[in-house]
């Protein structure tokens, strides 16, 4: 039962195919939404769906420090593992953690040479190899071109994939394509993106690009009081 | 003086071993009148400063261990607060650096900051002590100020700004020019208590200039008036300039610099002026305490005397006259004859003399204010206790004491070290909750435990040095605990017949894993299969088994025990009998239920120069350390892992020789996990061995 009740069950399984990572090493994935409408906790899930399944995740917050970040995947994590009944939740927290490994910059202090070498060194101690990077709160502006690029060779130099959170605007106005003006010009560079909406007292999680796998079905939902998704049909 | 608690300031004076922080401390209570001469920390006069370390005050029988000294400056009262030497994260420096709102941190002009500065610093910035910087001996060979300043901002990742500019440096250092008032400042008189000042030089106009300018520029990110001011180039006057630059101390935004030479008697005035000018009163910081009605959520407090009273006994002090218990009053005022609440104990007490300390003598006073520091004659408590009105139920610092994770064995050297090792570890345990003192049942040892391996060493330096007591110690032992991983029945009989009055008794059940909880007993037992006299016999067997587990004789937790069926003889049952039967069932079971050996897991925090960073992670991985994290901050990280407790024996040395003394850590318990398999028969090893040396 245990870990892989969790991972049958949880319903990130409807955005892919169920079986594996959403994401293929060397891809990207983004998700989108407005200031504290829940990306830091969807991106929780999709790390914890990884941790789950033993892979390695390495969680970059520009934004908050350690300890914040720690809470995010604990009180995630509380409300998965009681929403699914799961028992020994100590035991198997403590099986997750050693898979878990969190990084925190000040915003400006964050580029992608340093993480690099953080890697590296990590990898090279044999301390942790990531599979799987979740770079919370990295500014999409003028920089950002450079910087996907760099580190587009990096995830596929050492077969990762990377999921970023981008914050958007109520007050701008998306192209034609539905992206908010931060991604114009990047999509491309993006395999799966996400959206979450907020309409009356439900988030929806929208699709803007599912690229290699079913579209995925437009019922899914953050359920705005654990933050976790659920099934439109669950309501 | 009329008590006004926006002039009040409750400061320390943190500093690396030799960059003056005696000879500044004796010049603070030389000028503002609390001692009336000088004398040099080495002296040829042999009286040394006022205000030293332990081992000097006690030799030269002179005062002051002081943990709170007051002064008076320019209308403002100031007490300063002695923090304490050692920079281990003991209950005690915490609460030192709890009670004062501000500090100066005094850096030597030759050294510049070095890796105990660095320290010094990080705990200001882990309790958020906003602080100006004191820039001492800038008459030695070599002083360089600038440098330090460049050094504040890169090592330390402070803000850091020039408040004044030095005339001269080294031998020819005469006086400092103020960059706010624009003045040359002059230290005249045999000990520089005449302060002159005088327009700035004028090669040096230039020079003030440019760094006013930048001064200027700083202050202005924190005042839109002075934005203002410098927009429509009006002139800007010391107020405006003063009153930005406190609003960007008071949020540990910008460390303002003012240097000088305690021992030449130079630039200490223009400090004092600065503290009060600069540093926070009681109002403009934030207090929290618990409220213990409502699972110890934040309360913050109000600073007004008009409510009831809050306040924290922060150091005790033996007396000539008893034990004197310093106090910070957080809340409300507290005067002779109030009745209050010892939140810890529940008792109530009556304060009865008050008294404030003066560099070498007590003076006695009515009430201590709101954000002030006294102390109390008379009363009995432990240091960190909150005294509150009775009708609040509020306390200053967490009630929860961890059990402590590690002991070690201590033997007196001599009969005059047990005697004053008794003092010591009573006093001790007094002090700080976390560290507790038994004798050894087996060996008759005396054994003290507490949170780590520097918590105890800390507590031993004390022993040696405050009390005389030279102790041998023993290893240290981690404490490990027992439990049981799965569920277990267990049938048991009980029968003796040999001679006299028999024994009977038969207990039947399971046990499981429980968390959260010690020992759960439940009793299920129905139609009487034991009768209900007896039930509480078998509780009792049970527990007995808890204190020394089968497997390897750590004490066991985290089960629950259900008794659910059983036998009884009317001629030879008995407790006694039940007992014995409850603590055969318990080995019965125990076995079968796969138990297991946890130990303690710390939460180690490592913050270290960034250049560092590969080799501190590398060294916790080693220690079957877990990396939780890591936090960057500029020149500073923080490295944030869990590491198995048995492993951290010695780590202070080693993290000094990779660090090259840079980095420090703290350490905390945070959980108990299980034993890997192969540590675990290490363990079983050794604990064989010593069986076999023992037999």
């Amino acid at each position: 039962m245990l870990k892989q009740d969790l991972t049958v069950r949880n319903p990130l399984r409807l955005i892919g195919d169920g079986s594996e990572e959403l994401l293929q090493a060397g891809s990207f994935g983004a998700v989108l939404a407005r200031a504290g409408v829940g990306k830091t906790a969807l991106t929780v899930q999709i790390a914890l769906n990884s941790l789950l399944r033993e892979s390695n995740v390495l969680h970059i917050s520009l934004n908050d420090p350690v300890n914040k970040v720690t809470l995010w995947y604990k009180e995630v994590f509380r409300h998965l593992a009681e929403q699914y009944n799961v028992g020994q939740v100590k035991q198997l927290w403590d099986n997750l953690l050693p898979h878990r490994l969190i990084m925190t910059f000040a915003a400006s202090g964050f580029s992608v040479a340093t993480l690099e070498e953080r890697i590296e060194d990590l990898s090279a101690q044999e301390i942790f190899t990531p599979q799987m990077v979740i770079i919370d709160g990295l500014p999409f502006d003028d920089g950002t071109h450079t910087n996907l690029a760099e580190l587009k060779s990096l995830a596929q130099k050492r077969h990762l994939h990377i999921w970023f959170t981008v914050t958007t605007h109520r007050h701008e106005t998306p192209g034609a394509d539905g992206l908010p003006p931060q991604l114009a010009g990047l999509d491309e560079k993006f395999d799966i993106i996400l959206q979450l909406q907020p309409e009356g007292s439900q988030i929806h999680i929208n699709a803007l690009k599912h690229a290699g796998m079913e579209a995925p079905p437009k019922s899914l939902l953050l359920d705005p009081s654990t933050l976790l998704i659920k099934k439109e049909s669950d309501n | 003086m009329k008590y006004q608690i926006e002039k009040v300031r409750n400061i320390g004076i943190s500093a690396h071993i030799d960059s003056g922080k005696t000879t500044l401390t004796e010049r603070i209570l030389f000028y503002t009148d609390r001692i009336h001469a000088i004398h040099d920390v080495k002296g040829k006069d042999g009286v040394g400063a006022t205000m030293d370390s332990m081992e000097l005050e006690k030799e030269r029988g002179i005062t002051i261990a002081s943990a709170a000294t007051y002064c008076e400056w320019g209308g403002h009262e100031i007490n300063i607060i002695d923090t304490p030497g050692h920079v281990d994260f003991t209950i005690e420096v915490e609460r030192s650096l709890r009670v004062l709102d501000g500090a100066i941190l005094v850096l030597c002009s030759v050294g510049g900051v070095q890796s105990q500065s660095i320290t010094v610093d990080q705990q200001m910035k882990r309790y958020k002590v906003p602080c100006v910087a004191f820039i001492n001996k800038c008459d030695r060979s070599g002083a360089n100020p600038d440098r330090v300043i460049a050094q504040l901002n890169e090592k330390l990742g402070h803000s850091a700004v020039a408040m004044q500019l030095p005339i001269g440096l080294e031998a020819a250092f005469e006086g400092v020019i103020d960059l706010v008032t624009m003045q040359a400042i002059y230290f005249d008189g045999d000990n520089g208590e005449n302060v002159r000042c005088e327009p700035i030089p004028a090669e040096l106009q230039a020079l003030a200039d440019e760094k006013r300018e930048a001064l200027i520029d700083t202050a202005t990110l924190f005042s839109d008036e002075l934005m203002e001011a410098v927009l429509e180039e009006q002139e800007i006057s010391s107020d405006m300039l003063l009153a930005a630059l406190r609003q960007g101390t008071l949020t540990r935004q910008i460390t303002p610099v003012f240097i000088g030479s305690a021992y030449k008697n130079k630039g200490v005035q223009p400090l004092l002026d600065a503290v009060n000018a600069l540093l926070p009163c009681p109002t403009d910081v934030e207090n929290v305490a618990l409220d213990l009605d409502k699972a110890e959520a934040p309360v913050t407090l109000s600073s007004k005397a008009e409510d009831p009273i809050v306040a924290l006994a922060f150091k005790l002090e033996d007396g000539q006259y008893g034990q004197l218990t310093y106090i910070r009053v957080y809340q409300g005022v507290l005067k002779r004859g109030d009745t209050l609440l010892n939140v810890r104990t529940g008792k109530k007490v009556k304060i009865g003399r008050l008294v404030r300390m003066h560099a070498n003598q007590m003076e006695e006073i009515d009430a201590i204010q709101t954000g002030f520091i006294g102390a109390l004659f008379g009363v009995d408590c432990a240091s960190g206790d909150t005294f509150t009105d009775p009708n609040l139920n509020l306390a200053m610092t967490s009630m929860f004491v961890p059990e402590p994770v590690i002991s070690l064995a201590i033997m007196p050297q001599d009969n005059k070290a047990e005697i004053n090792m008794a003092k010591a570890l009573n006093r001790f345990t007094k002090e700080d909750p976390t560290f507790r003192t038994y004798v050894s049942d087996e060996t008759g040892d005396t054994i003290i435990s507490g949170m780590g391996e520097l918590h105890l060493e800390v507590y031993l330096e004390r022993m040696r040095r405050e009390y005389k007591a030279e102790v041998s110690t023993g290893m240290p032992r981690v404490a490990y605990r027992e439990t049981i991983t799965r569920r277990a029945e267990f049938n048991y009989t009980h029968k003796k017949q040999t001679g006299g009055s028999g024994q009977y008794g038969r207990v039947a059940g399971f046990m499981e894993p429980v968390a959260d909880e010690e020992f759960v007993f439940i009793n299920k037992i129905t139609g009487g299969a034991i009768p209900t006299q007896y039930i509480p016999a078998c509780e009792k067997g049970f527990r007995a088994c808890m204190a020394k587990g089968p497997k390897m004789e750590f004490p066991v937790t985290g089960i629950q025990v259900e008794i659910n069926d059983g036998a009884a003889h009317s001629v030879d049952s008995s407790e006694m009998a039940f007992q014995a039967a409850a603590r055969g069932a318990f080995r019965e079971a125990y076995h079968k239920a796969r138990p297991v050996i946890h130990e303690p897991i710390m939460k180690v925090v490592v913050e270290t120069p960034t250049e560092f960073q590969g080799a501190v992670m590398g060294s916790l991985n080693q220690r079957r350390g877990m990396i939780v994290g890591t936090q960057d901050e500029g020149v500073m990280c923080a490295v944030e892992a869990q590491v198995p407790l048995a492993e951290m024996f010695g780590y202070s040395t080693v993290l000094r020789s990779l660090t090259q003394g840079k980095a420090q850590f703290t350490m905390e318990f945070n959980t108990y996990r299980q034993v890997p398999q192969s540590v675990a028969e290490e363990l079983v090893k050794k604990a064989q061995e010593e069986k076999k040396s023992v037999a």
